[in-house]
């Protein structure tokens, strides 16, 4: 039994345009097969989680039954009541199969979980999103099979974008008009190539030719020297380009499946600050952690008047989405040093713009400050990514 | 109409690209010549693209460049640098470098797949490290560096179920990188296992192979070290005629130039740069090195075996260890003789009888361009076996390959045991 893995190689595309192909023709006909849809797609988890894989797929199937019947459940129970202990329970009960996944290598030597899969981090935000949607009565009705569509829809299960029950379920009950569609196959087409170029020529120069090189000669000269600082430069352009790339490849296949599943990256290395990085950075993943954690923390501490002021709210917000972030990347310490290095950054970043929106007349700006706050933006995230690569523990701690 | 039309603006591009695509591929023209420019460049380049790749090495072959197979020693281009030498005094060969840092005789196996048909009858010089025959025998990610799936598929078309064949099936199996491609990593479980490939299999291997030359014609000189004006500059060093006196002094002087800031006559650069810093660390740290009893054994054996099969006139030599530097790490000068006296009879065994052994040559002043590669004097006593070696014609090579070599009692023999074999073997 074969396994081929999303996106990887070109066998993979050729059966995801043998694949597609009916659906296109039906869309651009006004029709959506959802039979063939739903056949095809189960095909590609077969692809992806079958063969050697096969423990994840029927850890897979166990998850998303596991998660329904929750998302069910506490929908039945929000139409007749609407404790906070019972909406808390849902999601930690959402949760909590990421969390044995996040921990079992931590407490088993670094073993792999066997109730883990690929891609259980994006499903999991999907269903946890669902279940904050429905507390705020904002999704007013369940559709199981809907749900299960949405949940496990395959051309984002591996690494997102994180998609909206709401706005998935809208785009998936129509048929897109026959121009909007047309414009959509459009896009998928340049999504597509662009990717190619992203992932399999510049990801790979980075990846695959540039770091050995970098790395070897950081690990001969020893200690901190300049190729040390260099690896973050050239990991930060593998992770974006690599990444940019499959988030484009999964935006376009959607697109050829008439549904508009979000954009991740929104040219990142143009930012002017820490905030603006985050709007244009795995965007889908950081407006979840917005909406979802930041948000509704602190509209809580607000509510419960747990402090006077805003500005330490909004601190304590930062401090927990990205150590939150950290933590969901991995128990280690670079990762959470990491969370904590971009919570601060955030903090400084909001402080910088307190102090020149009150010092407005003594502060210039013009082209070149602007040029200085991208130059600036770029660097500290390249460092921040840095830390995140893990590249330090290999050079200071490891050995 | 309209609808028609805009499709086939989003769609037409694709489909063609994707037809040329297909059609360059798997198609079985050749549509890439290299000219004699480039063909120099390669070889004194050591590309690993080069090193997986075929067309390039086929053509230097054809055009009369000599495979000069070894590792990391082939990058010390001094002025006595067998491709500088040859350039200047013109001789009616041109070396081929084969190998950079970390290929070892499983890489130079499969590297020598793919150029079979041009070693048929001709001559190789073959650089042997002691250094590659440590306990755990190739690193994998060295080897990866050197492998391509090109090698393996040429490999298999032609693959039968002798021992040779399914060693080197099993040894290849033992590398991650073998496991890329599915159907190939089945075809050589198949191999390893003494079964013939079917149908399917054999249509696989000729498509994908129609494509991987493909792409070795059309990416495998990008990226190229272009090495040619360092060759020159170092022929412009030299004397205009040759004299093995004067070439000799003008080594050492060079030599006695360039060793300046240590006590091991280790070049000045590699000194600065690999060992300065961690100088101390090393006192006495290759006291417990053992080159005698080591799975590459086995794929210097395949390396020998292929040869054999393609009746290739091979002249080995075995480097020294710079003297000093061996004293101060502590190697045993010992294990490194029962090292010489092991690989010399795995060779003579089986009538590879052109050896140079320069392994008592470590003291000898800048015979060494640093601890364990050869440089300015080493490479021109080299050149005193390997010039007459490829200049004159030589009695066609009688082997008999002897699959003994490929057991593992004999990879891990060593101490006691060995000489007990040696003494009784060579006896006869």
């Amino acid at each position: 039994m074969i396994n081929i893995q999303p996106y990887q190689n070109p066998e993979y595309f050729i059966l995801l345009v043998i694949g597609l192909l009916p659906i296109m023709i039906g869309l651009l006909y006004g029709r959506r097969f959802r039979t063939y849809e739903t056949l095809i797609s189960i095909a590609f988890l077969v692809l992806t989680f079958g063969g050697v894989k096969w423990h994840q797929g029927i850890a897979l199937i166990g998850y998303v039954i596991f998660e329904l019947l929750l998302i069910g459940w506490y929908f039945n129970y929000r139409q007749k009541h609407n404790k906070s202990w019972v909406f808390c329970l849902a999601v930690i009960l959402a949760i909590v199969p990421l969390v044995i996944v996040k921990l079992t290598p931590l407490f088993d030597f670094g073993k792999e979980s066997i109730i883990g899969f690929l891609g259980i981090s994006y499903l999991t935000f999907r269903v946890v999103g669902m279940i904050m949607e429905i507390r705020d009565g904002m999704i007013k009705e369940f559709h199981p099979w809907t749900t299960l569509q949405f949940i496990i829809f395959f051309p984002t299960i591996s690494s997102g974008p994180i998609d909206r029950y709401r706005r998935f379920e809208k785009d998936y009950n129509n048929v897109p008009d026959r121009e909007k569609y047309v414009k959509m196959l459009e896009k998928a087409v340049h999504y597509l190539f662009l990717g190619f170029l992203y992932k399999f020529v510049i990801a790979y120069f980075f990846g695959q030719y540039l770091m050995p090189k970098v790395d070897a000669l950081a690990i001969a000269h020893g200690g901190w020297s300049v190729w040390v600082f260099l690896h973050g430069y050239v990991y930060a352009m593998d992770l974006f380009f690599d990444f940019a790339g499959y988030s484009l490849f999964a935006v376009a296949t959607s697109y050829v499946m008439g549904i508009e599943t979000p954009m991740n990256f929104n040219k990142p290395w143009i930012s002017h600050n820490v905030k603006d990085f985050w709007n244009r950075w795995h965007m889908t993943l950081s407006f979840w952690f917005r909406d979802y954690i930041y948000m509704r923390l602190v509209f809580f501490m607000m509510k419960k008047k747990w402090l006077k002021s805003r500005i330490a709210m909004a601190n304590i917000g930062y401090l927990t989405l990205f150590l939150i972030m950290g933590f969901w990347h991995g128990e280690t310490w670079y990762y959470i040093a990491y969370g904590l290095f971009q919570a601060i950054a955030m903090i400084i970043c909001d402080a910088w713009q307190r102090f020149k929106e009150k010092h407005r007349k003594m502060i210039p700006h013009n082209k070149f400050t602007e040029a200085f706050a991208i130059f600036l933006t770029f660097n500290v995230m390249c460092f921040s990514l840095l830390i995140f690569s893990g590249f330090l523990n290999t050079m200071f701690v490891v050995h | 109409m309209k609808l028609k039309k805009k499709l086939f603006e989003i769609f037409g591009p694709v489909v063609c690209a994707a037809v040329i695509l297909i059609a360059i591929l798997v198609s079985p023209f050749n549509f890439r010549s290299f000219n004699s420019k480039t063909i120099r460049e390669a070889a004194v380049s050591q590309s690993t693209n080069i090193f997986k790749g075929t067309v390039v090495k086929q053509k230097a072959l054809e055009e009369g460049y000599v495979p000069f197979m070894g590792s990391s020693e082939l990058s010390r281009m001094d002025p006595m640098h067998p491709s500088v030498l040859a350039q200047k005094y013109d001789r009616n060969y041109r070396p081929f470098l084969l190998g950079a840092a970390g290929s070892q005789s499983l890489s130079q196996f499969w590297g020598m797949q793919g150029i079979n048909n041009q070693l048929k009858g001709k001559k190789v010089v073959f650089i042997i490290s002691p250094q590659w025959f440590v306990k755990r025998g190739i690193n994998k990610n060295a080897f990866a560096l050197y492998y391509s799936n090109l090698q393996a598929v040429t490999w298999l078309k032609t693959a039968k179920n002798t021992l040779m064949d399914r060693y080197a099936a099993r040894r290849l199996l033992d590398m991650p990188s073998s496991h890329s491609d599915k159907m190939i990593e089945q075809c050589l479980l198949q191999v390893a296992a003494g079964q013939k490939l079917n149908k399917a299999e054999k249509v696989y291997l000729d498509l994908k192979y129609n494509e991987l030359i493909h792409e070795d014609q059309l990416f495998s000189t990008i990226g190229m070290n272009d090495r040619v004006a360092k060759i020159d500059r170092e022929a412009s060093k030299l004397p205009r005629q040759y004299n093995y006196q004067k070439l000799d002094s003008l080594a050492y002087q060079l030599g006695a130039k360039n060793t300046t800031n240590n006590p091991f006559r280790v070049d000045n650069a590699f000194w600065n740069n690999r060992l300065k810093s961690q100088v101390s660390k090393l006192h006495g740290e290759q006291a417990k090195f053992d080159y005698v009893s080591s799975p590459e054994f086995g794929d210097f054996q395949l390396v020998l075996n292929q040869f054999a099969k393609d009746h290739t006139n091979v002249l080995f030599v075995i480097p020294p260890i710079n003297a000093r530097w061996a004293k101060y790490t502590g190697l045993r000068m010992s294990m490194i003789n029962d090292f010489n006296q092991k690989i010399k009879y795995q060779l003579q065994k089986q009538g590879f009888n052109n050896i140079v052994d320069l392994t008592n040559d470590g003291r000898e002043p800048y015979f060494m361009q640093d601890t364990i590669h050869l440089g300015w004097r080493g490479w021109l006593k080299m050149d005193q076996a390997v010039d007459p070696f490829l200049s004159n014609d030589q009695p066609a090579p009688e082997y008999h390959i002897d699959n003994y070599f490929y057991n593992k009692s004999w990879q891990m023999m060593q101490g006691k045991k060995l000489k007990q074999y040696l003494q009784t073997h060579q006896a006869n």
